[in-house]
């Protein structure tokens, strides 16, 4: 159209119509696809085995602004619940003291696992070629950056309002001394970034959040409430909501690459391995977070991962997926067997190493005992007995000079730690299905507890040579260990980590760990 | 009462249970220091709210200066190159986790601002529709020089926001990943803000293309944005250091050849042909422009130049850096010139004593506020005589 003609038309369409006219995010969004073009050297800096499509679409539309918006009206909502109501009953000295305590854990665990999403989301959009698929990557980035800030806001406000600030006050810095973080990096840190960029993708979002997200996510929620804790489900209920599009975002990647021919060649494997590495770690450590981190009980946690990772996941979704090839992980009827004992198990080594820990442990109670036995029979003659005899040796009471650790060396049952999930295991006193086994390399010995982390390792040793925390600590004297990772409470000598929740119990203080001369050995140099 | 309860309970509103919780808790809380993060050294005075909610969330071992962590990465690339390492960058540093936002905006601080610009986006257009402002608009600057050349030069802001992908991926701190996350959504947003611009004056002008083919046309093929499109090809995939990324993209090539288009060209000529749309949008860019340059100068100067062991070494690669961009921007901005034989002249806005002063302009805060702080001399004048040779 010419230029003059045009002028005039634009005059002619004001006259015919005044109403305003705005844009819509969408009518934007449209364009997205166009923005990008070619050039010789465009390409990921992030290699992948796998070929993600040119052509990849994604199924929420945003741009930056609308983005903007949505989040901002969600954070509205939430923090306006728990600077107003939530402040004023006072709710944050009405959760179980249990509770209190898991929320150090769940709240800065969680925080890694978005933490880390961020550099993953964004090696995703760096290898993604499709402007639409690096955009859902691009607001999943922001959006984990957001969930940092949430899970961050939790501890906040646990340690300003709370009955216990110590570890939430100072989770990002203790964190590193105890049994659970190395493996807690695993699953949420370097399986999320290290790597092909698809197998991450895979860890991140086909497993991560579609697997393991929602009993994260939604089912602490309900375990908090009934708890007294509200703080919780209104931040992580809000969170919830940005794991949709996440969710996407991995099925995308999936059908991104279906076509590629390297898809039929190593998709299952990627996907079996990765489906074990998360929940090796996860199956266990919710597991015992929910059950024993908890008073009053929602259900048992073999029902719920029933439910989410073996029916929903395993079967709904990885079903959906099948039109691509994808096939459910072949580690999945092992995830099922560790579902039943493998958080008894580990709760048992966790409360023995208690001391390193950057909140208080409590062993079940009477009713506890009755619970855990009904639901799963065994218990009693396995762990119940064995928590008599630690609370009859006084475990619980800082001038006993006991530590539960010291029953697991009198009775020979050596604590060792699988190389690739970095999870702690007891092969000679378990019901889960751990058993030793020991490879040499380099000169170095490596335990692992199961054929699939095993396997991985064998493939590719040179991926996982972390050291664990035997190997760290071997030769120091606990109390070092702890003063050196700052396990202390501000007085400068009572421990964050407690053997007990009793209000009126007596705290343990650095010098009755000291008394007890505990010398950190690793069981791998006596084999 | 049974420990297991059913049908969505709540410990906060069931008297049953809440009696049994309240028992539980002590009398007095168990510790007095309530200040999360008390350990870190704030930037301010005390610990703010965005330090509390974004510092330390870096997992990194001490071997990559700030970390508190210990050991190695429990999960390698394939060949066993680490998840994070100092030998992503050649920039070196006492502690990685150093660098504040000036405007100390986590998340939700950030969404808000861009949610309220959106809002007033939104009301702001339908305002100048129904007004009819489009009517004064000179035709020959909407359709070929916002149709064809503003859309060109979005493709510029597009590539600079995906240099931040393996930034976002590969940077060595929490503060300095969340920084360059947003700075980078800045990025996208005014790529997509243009676009938004093109599409509304299509709904208004009938005839007005409102595709991306004519600019991405001009982008990829024509004389005027070669140079620029160079750099920003070489930025956004040549690059693997991340700090260079950064300092290529937002202190060399950004503050000049990105300043001179939307602020010296775009904004202060749309007026003299009529056009009051397009600064609004620019005002947008350029209220993110003056926030990353916080950040930036925040993370080069503040940080890296000033580090007290490594400062004198930052600063002289930094200097190294700029040598080697400065030229290419140069070529960016002299291929721009092109441009101002596309437009109707106007006497002393659009002829070369003009240019100079715009350009004058450009070059002297470049020069006080990146090349100044960390002593890098250049010579502006000759600079500027180099650009000014691209004027057809
Ligand atoms: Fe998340
Ligand atoms: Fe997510």
């Amino acid at each position: 159209m010419a230029i003059s003609a045009a002028t005039k038309a634009a005059t002619d369409a004001l006259a015919v119509n005044r109403a305003p006219v705005s844009v819509g995010a969408q009518e934007v969004h449209r364009w997205m696809q166009s923005f990008t073009w070619d050039f010789e050297k465009n390409r990921t800096k992030y290699s992948t085995k796998y070929k993600m499509a040119n052509d990849t679409k994604e199924q929420f539309k945003l741009i930056a602004k609308e983005y903007a918006r949505m989040e901002s009206v969600k954070d509205e909502r939430q923090f306006g619940s728990l600077q107003d109501v939530l402040t004023r009953v006072d709710a944050a000295n009405r959760v179980h003291p249990k509770w209190n305590e898991s929320m150090k854990v769940i709240s800065n665990f969680l925080e890694v696992g978005e933490y880390n999403a961020i550099a993953a989301t964004g090696m995703l959009w760096d290898s993604a070629t499709a402007p639409e698929q690096k955009n859902g990557y691009l607001g999943q980035v922001l959006d984990e950056i957001r969930h940092t800030n949430q899970c961050g806001y939790i501890n906040y406000y646990f340690a300003k309002q709370g009955q216990d600030a110590a570890g939430h006050n100072d989770a990002r810095r203790t964190r590193a001394i105890g049994p659970l973080w190395k493996g807690m990096k695993r699953v949420f840190s370097d399986g999320f970034i290290s790597g092909d960029a698809v197998e991450c993708s895979i860890n991140l979002q086909l497993v991560g959040e579609a697997c393991f997200t929602n009993p994260l996510i939604v089912a602490v929620t309900e375990w908090a409430s009934a708890n007294g804790d509200e703080m919780t489900p209104t931040v992580f209920l809000s969170i919830e909501t940005d794991e949709l599009r996440h969710m996407a975002n991995g099925y995308q990647t999936v059908v991104s690459i279906a076509n590629d021919a390297a898809a039929s060649k190593y998709l299952n494997t990627d996907l079996n391995n990765a489906f074990w590495t998360q929940q090796k770690y996860f199956t266990p450590v919710l597991g015992m977070m929910f059950e024993y981190g908890s008073h009053f009980k929602v259900e048992p946690w073999v029902k719920t991962w029933n439910r989410w990772v073996y029916e929903d996941w395993g079967g709904i979704w990885i079903g959906r997926l099948g039109k691509y090839g994808v096939q459910s992980p072949a580690s999945l009827r092992d995830a099922k067997k560790d579902a039943y004992w493998a958080h008894h198990d580990l709760f048992m080594l966790a409360y023995a190493l208690w001391p390193t820990g950057f909140f208080r442990l409590t062993l079940p109670t009477a009713e506890e005992a009755e619970w855990y036995e009904a639901n799963y029979p065994g218990w009693y003659d396995m762990y119940g007995k064995v928590y008599e005899e630690w609370k009859a040796r006084g475990c619980e009471d800082p001038n006993s000079g006991f530590l539960p650790l010291q029953w697991f060396i009198e009775n020979n049952h050596p604590i060792y730690i699988d190389r690739v999930s970095q999870v702690p295991f007891c092969p000679s006193y378990c019901k889960g299905a751990s058993t030793l086994r020991v490879l040499e390399f380099n000169g170095k010995k490596h335990s692992f507890s199961d054929q699939w982390g095993e396997r991985m390792w064998l493939s590719e040793p040179e991926r996982y040579e972390c050291q664990n925390i035997f190997e760290q600590y071997e030769g120091r004297e606990l109390s070092e260990v702890i003063a050196e990772g700052h396990g202390l409470r501000s007085d400068g000598k009572t421990l964050i980590s407690q053997p007990h929740t009793n209000k009126d119990g007596k705290l343990w203080t650095l010098d009755d760990i000291k008394k007890i001369n505990c010398v950190f050995s690793d069981p791998l140099k006596a084999l | 009462m049974s420990i297991e309860v059913s049908g969505g309970r709540r410990g906060l509103t069931d008297p049953a249970l809440a009696a049994t919780i309240l028992a539980a808790i002590p009398d007095q809380p168990l510790e007095t220091q309530r200040k999360m993060n008390y350990f870190m050294t704030p930037r301010g005075k005390r610990i703010n709210e965005y330090e509390v909610l974004c510092c330390y969330t870096q997992p990194t071992p001490d071997w990559i200066p700030g970390g508190l962590d210990w050991g190695d990465w429990t999960q390698k690339f394939h060949g066993g190159r680490p998840s994070w390492s100092n030998e992503s960058t050649e920039m070196r540093s006492s502690d990685w986790l150093k660098h504040r936002d000036p405007a100390f905006r986590w998340h939700a601080l950030y969404v808000k601002d861009k949610a309220e610009e959106w809002r007033y986006t939104d009301r702001f257009l339908k305002a100048y529709s129904a007004d009819g402002q489009v009517r004064s608009m000179d035709p020959v600057w909407r359709d070929e020089v916002l149709g064809d050349y503003l859309g060109a030069f979005g493709f510029s802001e597009y590539g600079l926001f995906n240099s931040h992908s393996s930034v976002v991926r590969d940077c060595l701190g929490d503060t300095l990943r969340m920084s360059s996350a947003m700075i980078g959504l800045d990025k996208v947003d005014n790529a997509q803000m243009i676009q938004m611009e093109r599409t509304f004056l299509a709904k208004l002008v009938p005839g007005f293309p409102e595709s991306t083919d004519i600019p991405k046309n001009e982008w990829t093929k024509g004389a005027i944005f070669k140079g620029s499109r160079e750099v920003v090809q070489q930025i956004w995939q040549e690059t693997y250091d991340w700090n260079e990324i950064l300092f290529s993209g937002h202190m060399i090539y950004d503050p000049l050849f990105g300043q001179f288009v939307r602020r010296e060209f775009f904004s202060r000529l749309s007026s003299y042909y009529g056009d009051t749309l397009t600064p609004f949008f620019i005002n947008q860019m350029q209220l993110y422009f003056s926030q990353t340059k916080g950040i930036t100068t925040d993370m080069f100067h503040t940080c890296l130049a000033s580090d007290e062991a490594f400062g004198d070494y930052n600063t002289r690669l930094m200097h190294v850096w700029a040598n080697k961009w400065l030229p290419r921007t140069i070529t960016a901005l002299k291929d721009f010139m092109g441009i101002f034989a596309k437009i109707p002249e106007i006497q002393g806005v659009t002829d070369k004593p003009a240019i100079e002063a715009a350009l004058n302009r450009v070059f002297d805060d470049w020069k006080h506020d990146f090349a100044d702080p960390i002593g890098y001399k250049a010579d502006t004048a000759a600079l500027i005589k180099t650009v000014l040779t691209g004027l057809k």
